[in-house]
């Protein structure tokens, strides 16, 4: 084989998964683009007539912005409760004898590969009106109290699935922190607390934001739990966007949508990176 | 040092987070083991009834039956092409391996629901229309290649590249290189990767939904179009088969990766 052709040869490896991604990822997103800057129709799937109509119509709409609001309302919910249950299990896990930790990750990974729907009847069974929870507190003589078609059931069940998502991100910066810091602040005199919030607390930031980050996006593009624990109740834009798309067919309407939400959720992050990083510096 | 009370009220915190984590999934197994229609307390007995019930469900079993076969299908494309790209990059990325590597993990960093809306306008845009099972397999493909790529770059950057000089200065052809002394080596995380796509594309659900048509159903749409209307224990069937495989994933990578490499990078 000549060794040009050698050369070249190599780079076939990157080509299966490149093509991939270049026809079936790019190409689709770009084409979602064009599509929403066309003109909505009854008898097809769009006229080829350029038009802004449908974004200025979504700008407009004050029924949009509730279900753009409500959804962003969740992400930050769920970001903060998530951070807030995830935060001791990523110490603990990465403060653990090597042995411990190999168990610890079995139990914070195996929940992520159980199917999205499988947990969520999990919860459904637990938390519905004739569940598991309210029948304790039948027993116990409590009134039941809905735990489900409502936002606390969203919530808890967004929680729970995106919990191992953040002890992912916050355990590895952990391990990286030198156990000795927080020993030496404290053989100086300041109390758990004190060590803890001065020192590793800040060091651990860069994982805190990267699973902060992860969590809001995938939280508010998440579409079965807001779905089925939510009922009819609770309307996100995900789902929103599903339903123009599947039940109206207006495609052009419903990607002129998802692209818009798609940019406020950029606005949100840039902002809240801004946020933390003013923050980290006037500290 | 740390002292013992503070010790034990994390203990406690860490312990009520695992309890809160797993619940649902013990839920779900026992509800599919249990006699009665609902879950009560205390429990009404054992039963396999409703394993029988979903034996006997023909849409339950013919979308299992198509979702193993999708997901089987995905698997071999997505090991195939993710590990060939990370043996790419890690040897001849050079200027280009962080925009490639960005490029590639993208899937997993767009949400899910809009992908699938992309795709099922795109595939209408060239005339395949909905139902397709083409279009199913390369949905699914675009979100598992970025697992396979991941865990066997996390494997690959721990291997030593001159163990492969050494086979090709000794006479061995390219080909003879990668079977007798790279596939060996980084066996492990192609086992794992290849299984990550299989419980990935098997557990699919954002894609599926806007994807799957009339006789292209697979078992997860099965499963949300039930539980929408209905809380029959015969999706907790459903939701054991799922969770059983979850643990052999979780086993089996741990034996072969160690679940640690995931946040370490290797």
């Amino acid at each position: 084989m000549p060794a040009a052709l050698r050369i070249w040869g190599r780079h076939l490896l990157i080509l299966p998964a490149l093509a991939v991604l270049a026809v079936f990822f790019v190409a689709p997103y770009l084409n979602l683009l064009v599509i929403s800057v066309m003109t909505p129709s009854p008898r097809a799937a769009y006229l080829r007539i350029l038009t802004l109509a449908n974004y200025t119509r979504l700008v407009r709409d004050p029924f949009t912005w509730g279900v753009v609001w409500h959804t962003m309302w969740l992400g930050i919910a769920t970001t903060a409760l998530s951070l807030l249950l995830a935060y001791p299990l990523a110490y603990h896990l990465a403060r653990a004898t090597r042995r411990l930790r190999a168990g610890l990750m079995v139990l914070v990974i195996s929940p992520l590969l159980v199917g999205v729907l499988i947990r969520t009847y999990g919860w459904m069974i637990l938390l519905q009106d004739t569940g598991l929870i309210n029948q304790v507190l039948r027993a116990l003589g409590f009134r039941a109290v809905p735990l489900m078609y409502n936002n606390l059931g969203v919530l808890i069940g967004l929680t729970h699935v995106f919990i191992p998502f953040m002890v992912l991100a916050i355990a590895g910066t952990i391990q990286n922190i030198d156990p000795g810091l927080e020993l030496a602040a404290r053989s100086l005199g300041a109390g758990a607390w004190r060590a803890f919030w001065r020192v590793t607390f800040p060091l651990s930031l860069p994982g805190v934001i990267a699973g902060t980050v992860l969590v809001f996006v995938l939280t508010v593009s998440s579409y079965v739990i807001p779905s089925l624990l939510g009922g009819f109740t609770v309307l996100t834009v995900p789902i929103l966007v599903v339903r123009t798309i599947t039940e109206l067919f207006n495609w052009p309407g419903g990607s002129a949508f998802a692209i818009v939400f798609f940019a406020i959720t950029l606005v949100a992050l840039w902002l809240y990176l801004r946020l933390i990083g003013r923050a980290a510096r006037t500290a | 040092m740390v002292r013992r009370s503070e010790r034990v009220w994390l203990n406690i915190a860490v312990v009520l987070v695992y309890a809160f984590l797993l619940a649902p999934i013990v839920i779900v197994v026992l509800a599919a083991l249990n006699s009665g229609a609902y879950l009560r307390f205390p429990p009404e007995g054992l039963s396999f009834r409703w394993f029988a019930a979903f034996a006997q469900s023909r849409s339950f079993t013919r979308s299992l039956a198509f979702s193993l076969r999708l997901a089987a299908i995905v698997t071999v494309i997505a090991t195939v092409a993710g590990t060939m790209a990370s043996l790419w990059l890690v040897r001849f990325g050079g200027r280009l391996r962080t925009t490639l590597r960005l490029l590639l993990i993208a899937p997993l960093a767009v949400p899910g629901i809009l992908t699938g809306i992309a795709l099922l306008i795109f595939f209408y845009a060239l005339g395949w229309g909905k139902s397709g099972f083409a279009g199913l397999i390369l949905g699914h493909t675009l979100i598992c290649i970025p697992y396979v790529f991941l865990i066997v770059s996390a494997v690959l950057v721990r291997f030593d590249l001159s163990l492969e000089e050494a086979a090709r200065n000794l006479g061995a052809s390219a080909f003879t290189t990668f079977r007798r002394v790279t596939l060996p080596l980084i066996k492990g995380g192609v086992i794992s990767g290849a299984i990550f796509a299989f419980v990935t594309s098997y557990d699919e659900f954002n894609i599926s939904l806007l994807l799957s048509g009339v006789g292209t159903t697979p078992l997860p749409i099965q499963l949300f179009d039930f539980l929408r209307f209905s809380f029959d224990p015969t999706a907790a069937v459903a939701g054991t088969i799922s969770i059983a495989m979850a643990l052999v994933v979780v086993l089996v990578t741990q034996r072969l990766v160690g679940l640690e490499s995931l946040y370490t990078g290797g």
